[in-house]
């Protein structure tokens, strides 16, 4: 019997037939497996697993008394009947295996850096990604999707993940939407309209609460950066900006953590959601720095990032943050630039640490966003008393 | 996609036929704002409906809101392969199907 080890998940790879002639030898290699091992939970891999017996079932049974955290994973549609009949699929967690799906002939209709899209059929898209490794980030971005999609935030549905060749892919529903990049790229008088309705979607999303813990805590976070930071920046910067940041409330209202022109869509004059792998709970102070550096922050220093990033000028950019802040907050021009500043601390000291860590002390143009960012939080730090608004 | 409404007391049935997609969810969600004043009981037949995309999904999740602060809300003849929609995108939890 073979087995693997990762970081504490100990899996046990199950095949052929277990029955009543090899159910006692196969627990007693099962246990000793485990009495060797070192973990904190257990799986029992069934994909070439053919069929188990009423004597195979007692094994999983007993060893699951022992070990509550039990889950079988890789289940084939035969095996897995067997498991739903004897009310096993109730018990304990049992995870079918994935289909497989061919992309041959399917035409490509969206490349990033993680992967292709292609279609399927009239209704659904598989992202298909690179890396074969990317399983469990696939399954948390689709865990995300599904939390937002019942708690009524307009997005695809994300079907199932299935393997294609080595690697996995993820099944969506085809929306027959327009980013508001393509929008306003191609009629810019639209950026009122575009402002208008983003705005009330991202209303929507902030005021959908979740539990804590459902999805990450961008405060704790934000920490994280400033902590980082403690190594680059002045003392009396790095405390201010720490107690800054400690002091923002807990807060359990959905972020989108990504939030731009080319992750909202228009379909039938509906807006939807996508890309939903950055979604987290917090204060919108969050999500507002996050909104800064997508249409300013990233772009200061090289303006045409924004060109080759979401296809507007760095002005058309640095108008649609400001009017998103007016339409959000309802508030006149000064009152938008003290919420701005909150936004651009916290977001300033994300992109430091962000630039720090690709390296950037050893290109000009690393070393540029870097002093920028430097020079923007002494300027900011001294002049904000809360994050909050 | 075909919408056939029939009310017998409070209780509001609604058969679908066909697809109930970003074209035809307006229609049922244009439907339900007229007719669910004063009802308790809130019936959908999907024996006849063939595809269930996430805009129809909303119209669900809307109508499933307003029935819980006023009756109750069911879905019938749910085929396996829209059945197999609502456990991946969690519906099933939410929804009572029969």
């Amino acid at each position: 019997m073979n087995y693997s080890n990762n970081n504490g998940l100990l899996t046990v790879f199950l095949s052929g037939r277990i029955d009543s002639s090899n159910a006692e030898s196969t627990e007693k290699e099962l246990l000793s497996i485990c009495e060797a091992a070192d973990y904190s939970e257990i799986a029992l891999d069934a994909e070439k697993l053919e069929y188990i017996s009423s004597a195979g079932l007692r094994v999983i049974l007993r060893l699951r008394k022992s070990e509550p955290t039990l889950k079988i994973v890789g289940v084939s549609s035969d095996v897995y009947d067997i498991f739903e009949m004897t009310g096993f699929t109730e018990m304990l967690k049992i995870e079918k295996a994935y289909r497989r799906i061919s992309v041959d002939g399917c035409e490509v209709i969206g490349q990033g850096a993680n992967g292709k899209v292609y279609r399927l059929d009239a209704d659904t898209i598989i992202k298909v990604y690179l890396n074969p490794d990317s399983l469990p980030d696939i399954q948390r971005e689709r865990e995300l999707a599904r939390k937002a999609f019942v708690m009524g935030i307009p997005t695809a549905i994300p079907y199932d993940v299935v393997k294609v060749g080595d690697g996995y892919g993820s099944v969506f529903e085809l929306l027959n939407a327009k980013s508001f990049a393509k929008l306003l790229i191609a009629d810019p008088g639209c950026i009122d309209n575009c402002v208008m309705l983003s705005v009330e979607l991202l209303k929507k999303i902030h005021g959908t609460e979740l539990n804590k813990g459902d999805m990450p805590d961008m405060k704790s976070v934000a920490l994280g950066w400033a902590d980082f930071l403690a190594d680059y920046l002045p003392a009396d910067q790095y405390e201010k900006l720490h107690s800054l940041i400690a002091a923002v409330p807990d807060d359990n209202h959905m972020l989108h953590g990504d939030y731009h022109i080319k992750n909202v869509m228009l379909q039938n004059g509906e807006t939807l959601l996508i890309d939903m792998d950055t979604l987290c709970l917090g204060h919108p102070v969050f999500e507002f720095a996050s909104i800064f550096l997508a249409y300013v922050g990233f772009n200061e220093i090289d303006r045409t990032n924004i060109e080759k990033f979401l296809g507007i000028s760095y002005e058309t950019g640095k108008e649609f943050w400001e009017k998103t802040l007016r339409e959000y907050f309802g508030a006149d021009d000064v009152r938008c630039a003290e919420i701005a500043d909150k936004a651009r601390i916290v977001g300033y000291a994300r992109l430091l640490r962000r630039t720090i860590r690709r390296d950037g002390m050893s290109t000009p143009e690393g070393r540029a966003i870097i002093d920028n960012c430097k020079a923007q939080l002494a300027a900011l730090l001294p002049c904000v008393d809360t994050l909050c608004f | 996609m075909e919408i056939i409404k029939s009310i017998s007391e409070s209780t509001l049935n609604i058969a679908l036929q066909g697809r109930l997609d970003a074209n035809t969810a307006p229609e049922l969600e244009g439907v339900l704002i007229s007719s669910l004043s004063g009802i308790t009981g809130l019936v959908f037949d999907f024996s006849e409906l063939e595809y269930i995309s996430s805009a129809g999904l909303r119209i669900l999740l809307i109508a499933q809101k307003k029935m819980n602060t006023q009756g109750t809300m069911k879905l019938r003849g749910v085929c396996p392969a829209i059945k197999e929609i609502l456990d991946i995108t969690g519906f099933s939890d939410i929804l009572t199907i029969e």
